[in-house]
């Protein structure tokens, strides 16, 4: 035990005093931070510019209305957001207003335009029409806002109380409210929801690549310089498995403290996402728990690896399995408790982002937290067996990588 | 002393060792000497518990070569490598900590060793900073800073100046004084040949010859002469006691026939020739590790 003591201790401080270490310290919450901010920063950055949007109402029914209506919306510097043009005219066809209007549109004269056609009373076409159909934003304000004009218009036809008609045609809006297990009410919503459980499922991977990566580098350099059969011939190859494990846990916790020193000073924002877990501790267990078991699979495969090369290889395949979760992440919230889900919660793999997932999404029966544990605990175990027998003979063979059924014959192998 | 009795290693589809067995003194260096791939470094790992023989056992004083071994045996792989971002002292100490050497004792003798091989200057570099030939003396001295009863040198020269050879040959030599057990695994035959008192002889696994060098040079001496002379000595070649001769000017490599003594072929010389210088030669290891890998 003090051989593996020694051994985590070198690989801690000898680990902690490189520069790639102090450049994950830094960087790895800069990626994390870009990661879940930026796309929802960019999704709901506008257009700066007032843009030209032309109108071809055919039903002469609505162009005045709309006009108005959307002359509203305002931009930051409050131009008006769009400059809306009227592109109907008496005597020609609706084809060839089209066709010109589109040309208009190649040309960049206006941005797109929007077409009307139809019997107000029958079926309505309303289409928007430009080169790129991605804004989201317009087109919910086009439609939001023709659709407010054409029920005002049928309901005042039909002789309805004005009043009650523009406080009907608002939407009411539902709120989200989420219980916890005792049911008292909890201020979480989606997106908060979401992100925090991206963010941790993100720290989860970004902890296991950055240190399975430096876990498996690290073998193969004692490798390649036969420094490992100095270190094997000094002490047993399960205190050089459990040094390297603490080192690297020690690492990892180091870099989380410092994670979250950052967090306090820069964002008080960052903070309120961790608020809204509940079961902050529960997350930690299952945290720590993926993340030992992660670092024993790497322990042992690692220690097959013979160049840098195949370590990369290896190192980004098992990382993939770790942010897997986040694909299913959305149903996941959506349907806590489905079938795949539950199935999931089991996986050992695919156990900690999956739980991480569900914990913050719905309350978790105790049996089920307590089977899941468990069952990492007990795969944590047999894992590491499997990968000190791997590792025995692994880190001693050179050349070529052993293939599956030289590992299997490996493990046949009494100690 | 250490004792390997009967050692044998088998792999899926090769023996890399078989039944191979020698015991080791205190204060001799036993030189094991063999082609490459010939089970010199399995041998090696066996005797260090590095990996398990398939049979046979390693005895030290008697007992059986177990974990509590491991603080008292030194090892200098053949290929060299350290932590190369690292500081010589760090690694020194790092090693020592891994043969139960405290840290503050490992500082001290780190500095006594650096000093011994004159690199004390590089105690604070990284090892990457270093020399080839100082790298591989920060490698040396982590092999015997903890003073390993059992030592195991794996090609201890190669990369060396002649002047840094002579310094690690000094050394080795006065371990062995100090009553180590040593064991030079090498191809180099001259420096076999002048440091160890004991050899193996391994090829394929399998011994080929072992035990003291100068019995095993008198066992392998092939009736060999040199004689410098003044006279005609073509007679020589027609004589019947003679195998195989090599004559130039005034000077001739003979070799005897078997039955022939030295002594007595040279008195049937004086009266013909003058002779000036007479000599048996001794094979050298290298020949003898030659012809025995032949045969």
């Amino acid at each position: 035990m003090n051989k593996a003591l020694a051994i985590a201790k070198w690989e801690f401080m000898e680990k902690i005093k490189s520069k790639a270490i102090i450049i994950s310290f830094f960087l790895t919450p800069l990626i994390i931070l870009g990661f879940s901010i930026l796309p929802s920063v960019f999704a709901e950055k506008d257009e700066a510019t007032t843009q030209a949007i032309g109108v071809i109402d055919e039903t002469q029914n609505y162009f005045t209305s709309l006009s108005d209506k959307l002359s509203e919306f305002k931009l930051e510097d409050k131009q008006p957001r769009y400059v809306i043009i009227n592109l109907f005219k008496q005597n020609e066809s609706v084809d060839s207003l089209k066709a010109e209007a589109n040309k208009n549109v190649v040309m960049k004269k206006i941005e797109g335009y929007i077409f009307l056609s139809g019997n107000s009373k029958k079926a309505i076409t309303f289409e928007y029409r430009s080169l790129s159909v991605a804004n989201f934003n317009d087109y919910q304000r086009f439609e939001e806002s023709f659709n407010k004009i054409r029920r005002m218009q049928e309901f005042q036809k039909a002789n309805i109380d004005t009043a009650l008609v523009s406080h009907l045609i608002n939407n009411v809006e539902m709120k989200k409210v989420k219980l916890d297990e005792k049911g008292n009410e909890s201020s979480t919503d989606f997106m908060k929801q979401y992100f925090s459980s991206f963010i941790f499922i993100m720290i989860l991977f970004m902890v296991i690549m950055i240190s399975g990566g430096m876990l498996v580098r690290s073998l193969v350099e004692e490798k390649s310089n036969r420094l490992i059969e100095i270190i094997v011939s000094s002490c047993k190859p399960d205190d050089i498995l459990k040094g390297k494990i603490m080192g690297l846990s020690g690492l990892t916790m180091a870099q989380i403290v410092v994670w979250v020193l950052i967090g306090v000073a820069f964002a008080g924002q960052g903070l309120v996402m961790f608020a809204s877990f509940q079961n902050l501790f529960l997350l930690f267990v299952y945290f720590i728990l993926g993340f030992v078991l992660y670092t024993a699979i790497f322990v042992g495969v690692g220690s097959i690896v013979t160049t840098e090369q195949e370590a990369q290889q290896i190192t980004s395949y098992l990382s993939m399995i770790t942010i897997s979760p986040i694909v299913i992440m959305i149903p996941a919230m959506q349907n806590p408790d489905s079938l795949l889900i539950r199935v999931l919660s089991y996986i050992p793999l695919t156990t900690p982002g999956v739980m991480i997932l569900r914990l913050n999404s719905a309350p978790i029966s105790t049996l089920e937290i307590a089977a899941t544990l468990a069952e990492l605990v007990l795969s944590i175990y047999l894992v590491i067996k499997i990968s000190s027998k791997i590792f025995r003979i692994g880190i001693l063979s050179y050349g070529k990588m052993p293939g599956l059924k030289e590992i299997f014959v490996w493990l046949r192998e009494k100690e | 002393m250490l004792t390997v009795k009967n050692l044998r290693k088998e792999y899926t589809n090769t023996v890399a060792i078989d039944n191979i067995s020698f015991s080791l003194q205190p204060g001799k260096i036993f030189g094991l000497i063999g082609p490459n791939g010939a089970g010199k470094t399995t041998t090696i790992r066996v005797i260090l518990n590095i990996i398990k023989p398939t049979s046979g056992e390693v005895l030290f004083d008697g007992k059986p070569m177990d974990r509590s071994i491991q603080n008292v045996t030194g090892y200098l792989p053949e290929e060299r490598g350290l932590y190369k971002k690292s500081t010589v002292h760090d690694v020194i100490v790092y090693l020592a900590s891994l043969k139960n050497v405290s840290a503050h004792k490992a500082t001290r003798l780190a500095t006594e060793w650096l000093t011994k091989l004159d690199i004390l200057d590089s105690k604070n570099k990284k090892i990457e900073e270093l020399s080839k030939g100082n790298q591989q003396k920060i490698q040396f001295i982590t092999s015997v800073i903890h003073d390993p009863k059992i030592l195991i040198l794996d090609e201890p020269f190669t990369g060396f100046d002649p002047i840094n050879q002579q310094l690690i040959k000094e050394t080795i030599l006065s371990l062995a004084d100090a009553g180590k057990i040593i064991v030079l695994s090498t191809h180099q035959m001259d420096l076999a040949e002048k440091l160890c008192n004991d050899i193996f002889l391994i090829n394929k696994g399998k011994e080929v010859c072992s035990g003291n060098l100068s019995e095993i040079k008198r066992q392998y001496g092939t009736q060999s002469i040199k004689i410098e002379y003044q006279g005609n000595a073509a007679f020589l070649n027609e004589s019947s006691d003679v195998a195989h001769i090599d004559m130039y000017q005034n000077y001739a490599e003979i070799q005897l026939k078997d039955s022939i003594n030295p002594s007595l072929f040279l008195r049937s010389l004086v009266d013909k020739i003058e002779i000036k210088h007479f000599s048996i030669i001794e094979p050298t290891l290298n020949k003898i590790f030659i012809d025995a890998i032949k045969n």
